[in-house]
């Protein structure tokens, strides 16, 4: 394993923070965020938050101009079993993104939100 | 309701800018004749006037244009104009009421005058995002969305710059995002106007 191996692992947000092996994608959703529109963004880390107003959606198209998007990765460790929630807070604009926030959630704070 | 659109009231923008130049050059003057010999009054007459002008110049027309929009918002709120959208740009207010497809402008060079009238006479809205020049070149200055009124064309800037951005910088999406909001709101107006 190693430093080496610890701090590219940093730099890959799909590899275990515990083993520091690549984890398996094994849920994505993306999700619509009607309480943040374009001008009025306000940071959010608290997981309570995202579980009360993320609205799923099938494809970006059905997110109305001007409101922000969600996108969420659910993360699986094939060697240690750890799991993690990524969320990409984005603003989508034509055929383009611009990222407002990432998350993380690797203590299942996301869990009774997800497999509901 | 049927009056013309005027966005530059040409005696207000030539007494912006001519009417401090010529409190200053008074100024000069009755230095010059008055306190030939220096003193308080000298002081005042070659630095207070000229304060004056650059204050006015620096503030005095903002002041003028945000209470004009104070005043429309309250004429607005009066007439139970729901405004569902309202974008300050630079230069101009513009607010939507999409219940009874109304629109208000006020503009930056003529604040003692405003508009509310129906959006049906949009006679079209669109997006301009100053993309200029090629490659890796590519970016821009000014991102606005504009519309047509009885031919009259109204530009409201969501972003401007001193310098070029890439057509992908957070600042360029931010502005185009808004631009798009402000489309959609405009022809969703006109679509509701009777």
């Amino acid at each position: 394993m190693g430093l080496f191996r610890k701090m590219r692992s940093m730099l890959h947000d799909d590899w275990c923070s515990k083993c520091q092996s690549e984890m398996d994608v094994v849920h994505k959703q993306l999700y619509a965020l009607p309480t943040q529109r374009v001008g009025q963004y306000r940071q959010q880390d608290d997981p309570a938050y995202y579980k009360k107003n993320l609205v799923p959606v099938e494809k970006k198209a059905q997110i109305p101009t001007g409101m922000y998007a969600c996108g969420m990765h659910v993360y699986r460790c094939p060697q240690c079993g750890h799991r993690a929630v990524k969320l990409t807070v984005f603003l989508p604009v034509r055929d383009q993104e611009k990222t407002e926030q990432l998350l993380y959630f690797e203590d299942g704070e996301m869990d009774d939100f997800i497999w509901r | 309701m049927d009056k013309k659109i005027q966005k530059i009231n040409y005696i207000y923008l030539l007494c912006y800018i001519f009417v401090p130049l010529m409190v200053v050059s008074a100024g000069f003057l009755l230095g010059y004749y008055l306190f030939h010999d220096g003193g308080a009054g000298a002081v005042v007459c070659f630095m207070g006037f000229p304060l004056v002008a650059i204050l006015w110049w620096s503030f005095g027309g903002k002041l003028l244009y945000k209470q004009h929009c104070k005043k429309l918002i309250r004429e607005l709120d009066e007439r139970g104009f729901s405004r569902n959208q309202t974008f300050d740009g630079r230069g101009s207010t513009v607010v939507v009421d999409l219940n009874r497809g109304e629109l208000a402008l006020v503009f930056f060079w003529n604040p003692f005058d405003h508009y509310i009238l129906p959006a049906k006479r949009i006679e079209r809205a669109w997006v301009d995002d100053g993309a200029a020049g090629a490659g890796f070149l590519r970016g821009s200055s000014r991102v606005s969305f504009l519309f047509l009124i009885d031919g009259v064309k109204i530009r409201v800037d969501t972003f401007t710059s001193n310098k070029r951005w890439r057509m992908d910088s957070d600042y360029i999406l931010t502005g185009i995002s808004k631009a798009d909001v402000m489309v959609d709101v405009l022809n969703q107006a006109k679509e509701r106007s009777a």
